[in-house]
């Protein structure tokens, strides 16, 4: 412990830990504490009440309903994202006219923060006013407006689709940094001993990409399942409670009808889902590269 | 025509359709934005107004006291990216240069901070921040944002720092300098490039936040621009579009010309940082 003291690497590191403790790691401790306890509106926690706040949740159709939506929107906005994603960064690893133009415009949607992002685009999708009803009508695709966001079925694939948009450019990102770190001159080895275009592609280019398309994976899962702005802001989960995943509906749960106890349990259900998913992803890792 | 002409050719085609659903919303808020009230709400919707009603921006201004949510959000972006730099400086160093015990599980720690967002301990975080006094308050931002942006700027700076070589370094510990010194005088100016990306990267992450801010915030005048802006839109009635899109733009444009100008450097050090 002395000589630890004593090594300026861990003094260095100090407030690096200090911090995430406080604001990640005993929120954790918290969040599983609170979700077996009853707890006020204010966040005051009162009597122990075992695994109630549970109980609770799951006799909710609601609450089910939402934890089925949530695998489906992963499910759909991550592989939408890296389906779009491949063949963008590929295309964009190619030299070609207007490439850096075209870098900037698939960045752009990172700019933007997601709840602006959801708000312009639930406005491109008005009804009534809505410039893409307009487009649509003008092109002759449709011959009336149509009000997309009022059967909760459209709304939660347009929030898909939004969702899509929004994950693009960092898995590009991701993508481009992987293509770019693959040397050059293994392609023309490979074409000086007769590989055609297809083959290059695929027994080069992919398997080097792996790595990074994985890891574009596994953080997209993450994100994705947690996100929250799109689905809150566009129709806060509903109409009729329709499009609402685990956080919107925990959120809900906690901060609008003051069940802050049920939210906190609704949070530890999340929390084992992930750690679930990461211990998955770390087992299969290691079998690997074994 | 050239392969390359050829190429560009094909390439545009194929993107077409994402670049045009990519601009459509920017276009979108755009016209709308400067467009006069009357004829955005009329039974005939089009692109352009009859006239550039810059106005909007100045009433926009002025009825949602827009002022106040540029102060909080500028205030709560360049507090967070300045705690985090100076948390994530030292440890970045610390693993770039020193060996120490425990430093695999250091970095597995880090890792697991990135893998769990804010929202799914929002119930945890608000009662610590209720017991920190931090709620309705924006330091109180500060500290959380800081505490989810630290992972990835250690990464990116990690990853930097290793690139300098240390003989540079020791050729001024040999002039007498101080390692503190050396690393104010010759590291840091060095690392530069890395600082910048890592500090754009970190503030408009918080500029963009928007959850925690909504959860642990209480009164309105404090609200940064995405709270703000949500807040413009909702409601069933009299929802003032070109005020929100006014709004909008204003909020966004600024960043998205920062991000497109230092985007390049993002690919880089993004991806080292990803898979090292």
């Amino acid at each position: 412990m002395r000589t630890y003291l004593r090594n300026p690497a861990f003094w260095l590191i100090l407030p690096s830990l200090l911090l995430p403790l406080l604001i990640i790691a005993y929120p954790i401790f918290d969040v599983f504490r609170a979700s077996t306890h009853y707890v006020t509106r204010l966040g005051m926690i009162k009597g122990f009440i075992g695994l109630e706040n549970f109980i609770d949740l799951f006799q909710d159709p609601i609450f089910i309903e939402s934890l089925i939506r949530t695998i489906w929107w992963t499910i759909f906005v991550v592989g939408g994202t890296q389906l779009i994603a491949i063949p963008v960064a590929l295309i964009l690893s190619e030299d070609f006219w207007g490439r850096g133009v075209v870098r900037v415009i698939i960045m752009l949607p990172w700019a933007m923060s997601l709840a602006m992002s959801a708000i312009v685009w639930k406005w491109t999708f008005n009804g009534q006013f809505g410039m893409l009803n307009y487009l649509l009508e003008n092109f002759g695709i449709l011959d009336k407006p149509f009000v997309w966001l009022a059967l909760a079925e459209n709304a939660f694939m347009i929030e898909i689709f939004v969702g899509i948009i929004v994950s693009i450019p960092f898995t590009v990102t991701i993508l481009l940094g992987g293509l770019s770190s693959i040397p050059r001159d293994i392609y023309e080895a490979a074409e000086v001993d007769g590989a055609t275009g297809l083959q290059r592609f695929t027994r080069l280019t992919l398997p080097l990409l792996k790595p990074f398309i994985n890891i574009a994976l596994v953080l997209n899962i993450i994100y994705v399942f947690n996100s929250f702005p799109i689905i809150w802001v566009m129709t806060r989960g509903g109409p009729n409670n329709g499009t609402h995943i685990l956080i919107t509906y925990i959120y809900q749960r906690a901060f609008e009808f003051g069940k802050i106890g049920q939210g906190a349990a609704g949070s530890v259900v999340m929390l084992i889902i992930l750690l679930t998913f990461s211990i998955v992803y770390l087992t299969i890792m290691r079998e690997k590269k074994s | 025509m050239t392969a390359r002409t050829k190429r560009s050719i094909i390439f545009w085609a194929v993107l077409s359709p994402l670049l045009i659903t990519i601009l459509l919303p920017y276009a979108v808020m755009v016209t709308t934005a400067v467009k006069p009230r009357e004829e955005i709400f009329a039974a005939e919707v089009t692109w352009f107004g009859s006239e550039i009603r810059w106005e909007n921006f100045v009433e926009m201004w002025v009825e949602n006291n827009y002022g106040s949510a540029i102060y909080s959000s500028l205030y709560v972006s360049i507090g967070s990216t300045l705690l985090t730099l100076l948390i994530a400086i030292p440890a970045s160093y610390a693993l770039s240069r020193f060996q120490f015990r425990g430093k695999g599980v250091y970095r597995q720690f880090l890792l697991i901070t990135q893998m769990i967002s804010p929202i799914v301990l929002i119930v945890g975080l608000f009662r610590v921040l209720v017991t920190l006094n931090l709620v309705n308050n924006l330091n109180g931002l500060i500290i959380s944002n800081s505490a989810f942006s630290l992972a990835f700027a250690i990464w990116m700076l990690q990853s930097y720092f290793s690139t300098i070589p240390i003989e540079v370094e020791e050729a001024s510990w040999i002039d007498g300098a101080t390692r503190f010194q050396s690393l104010k005088k010759i590291f840091l100016p060095l690392a530069v490039p890395s600082l910048v990306v890592t500090s754009v990267f970190t503030f408009i992450n918080s500029w963009n936040e928007f959850l925690l801010s909504m959860t642990l915030l209480v009164t309105e005048s404090k609200y940064p621009l995405p709270l703000k802006i949500s807040i413009m839109a909702q409601g069933m009635y009299n929802l003032e579009w070109h005020h929100v899109m006014a709004a909008t733009f204003l909020a966004t444009i600024p960043v998205a010309i920062v991000f497109a100008w230092l985007q390049n450097h993002l690919v880089r050090g993004l991806s080292l940082g990803a898979v090292k």
